[in-house]
């Protein structure tokens, strides 16, 4: 198995790296691909809160890089889906314990065991960061539409583009009756200003608080409109590039449907 | 504050005569010491910026060169005479005129830096002259020039044009949107945003930074030939 470290980042905290990368990763699973998601967040490790896995760690990865445990020990299976995995992050190191060498010949071990290795990265461009991009293949950079997280994803772009990483983007958080309204930078924007491939659009969903604070992957809620956005990037990164991305309205009344049936809607 | 030359077969030391005569000595002995096998029996000239005046610095300074270092001989730097401001200012004309109705700019070697692509937020560009970019300049970027700065895209970042005092300098962009700008010493920011993208300029105008619409101000077509910058 030669399978692909992909590492998920924004600059910015609290865009959604994580819920992103432990969706992703379960829509992939549930597509038949074996998947390991990686907490990278050492120090601050909460994967394991959104999936849910939290009471069975037993060895982490700091455990794994150095040799203190297999990579068998380390990666925890899912409740739900059989061929999802989870490396969690130690909670009493700091993020200097590991060094990007040492992350250079852990990935090659994970890549022989997984199609998909998951790298979810601290917020910040420092160790952490470094640590996680170490050795990626690809990378995912998620952004919301406010200013302050286009500014940091650019900044990180401009990192990944020095590392020879191509990164994809992921607009996440789209409340689509205040982009029509103007108050919100619509993704068109932000493409202009960061120049990279596009490969989703995530609308703003309840079911995300809900998803996290309970363990079950958001793929798997089917009212999710977020929970579906993250299947299609998942399928998208999984070699369906021609999926189209769809583009998150606003949920209109009876009025405003009238209105766009007859043409009428700006 | 003390600052050596060369000039033809003579070293020319320019000091700041105001600074106290123990720190000028300070500053001699740092410059003449690493050039120690040259200076001796050198003809060194002391400019003190003022035609007049300061002969008991300049004595006592020689004294010291000639004690320490060994020097030849050292006197005060003579200027030349300056010439009538107004026949300088003609001659200055005739010359550009000559030399750009010659087209002497075939042959002129230039410092422009034209880069090609986006500089991201983090990214900072120097250019020791002009700079021209073919692309945009993101939020948090800074583009900084000795000379003039021309984006043919999007300035949204900081740019600074003329670093250190080139207040003639300006900058353009198609898409004129900065956080910040500066030119020479002046700084503006919060610049007013045109509603849609038009070419505009910024320089600077009795004592502000003023933006304008490239096309309308036209600030270069009035130049009667093409002149170097």
């Amino acid at each position: 198995m030669d399978g692909k470290i992909i590492v998920v980042t924004s600059g910015k905290g609290g865009v959604g790296k994580t819920t992103a990368t432990a969706s992703i990763g379960a829509a992939l699973a549930l597509e038949g691909k074996k998947v390991a998601v990686v907490d990278m967040d050492i120090g601050l490790r909460n994967l394991d809160v959104v999936m849910g896995l939290e009471n069975r760690i037993v060895f982490n990865i700091v455990d794994a890089v150095k040799g203190r445990c297999k990579l068998k020990q380390a990666a925890i299976k899912d409740r739900r889906l059989d061929k999802l995995f989870l490396i969690p992050a130690s909670q009493s190191d700091n993020k200097n314990v590991l060094d990007p060498e040492e992350m250079v010949r852990f990935s090659s071990m994970l890549r022989r065991h997984f199609d998909y290795v998951f790298m979810d990265c601290p917020a910040g461009i420092e160790r952490g960061f470094e640590n996680s991009v170490a050795a990626a293949d690809e990378a995912l950079v998620i952004c919301t539409p406010e200013v302050a997280a286009v500014r940091d994803a650019d900044r990180v772009i401009g990192l990944l583009y020095a590392r020879s990483i191509t990164p994809k983007l992921v607009v996440n958080r789209i409340v689509p009756a205040l982009v029509e309204r103007g108050d919100m930078l619509s993704h068109v924007d932000m493409v202009d200003v960061l120049s990279v491939e596009l490969i989703g659009l995530v609308e703003m969903d309840d079911q995300v608080v809900v998803s996290t604070n309970t363990g079950v992957p958001l793929v798997m809620q089917k009212t999710s409109k977020a929970g579906a956005a993250f299947r299609r990037i998942a399928m998208r990164l999984n070699g369906q590039v021609d999926l189209p991305i769809q583009v998150p309205e606003a949920s209109g009344g009876l009025f405003k449907r009238f209105r766009s049936k007859f043409g009428l809607k700006k | 504050m003390v600052r050596l030359k060369g000039v033809g077969n003579s070293l020319c030391v320019m000091l700041d005569p105001m600074t106290p005569a123990d720190h000028l000595r300070t500053e001699l002995e740092k410059l003449f010491t690493g050039l120690k096998s040259e200076v001796e029996n050198a003809k060194v000239t002391i400019d003190v910026g003022a035609p007049e005046g300061y002969d008991e610095l300049i004595d006592e300074l020689g004294r010291y060169l000639k004690d320490t270092f060994k020097v030849g001989s050292v006197e005060r730097a003579r200027r030349k005479k300056p010439r009538s401001r107004r026949i300088a200012a003609e001659s200055k004309v005739d010359r550009l005129r000559r030399r750009d109705m010659e087209r002497s700019w075939h042959d002129y070697r230039t410092d422009v830096l034209m880069l090609t692509g986006r500089v991201r937020s983090g990214q900072k560009v120097t250019a020791r002259k002009h700079l021209l970019i073919l692309g945009d300049v993101n939020p948090g970027a800074e583009v900084m020039a000795g000379g003039d700065i021309l984006i043919m895209g999007s300035l949204l970042g900081t740019a600074i044009a003329g670093h250190p005092e080139g207040d003639e300098n300006i900058i353009l962009a198609l898409d004129f949107r900065p956080t910040q700008v500066q030119i020479g010493s002046y700084v503006a920011a919060g610049l007013p945003a045109s509603p849609v993208k038009v070419t505009e300029f910024a320089h600077v105008e009795n004592g502000n930074i003023v933006v304008e619409n490239y096309l309308e101000a036209n600030p270069f077509g009035r130049l009667p030939w093409p002149q170097v910058r």
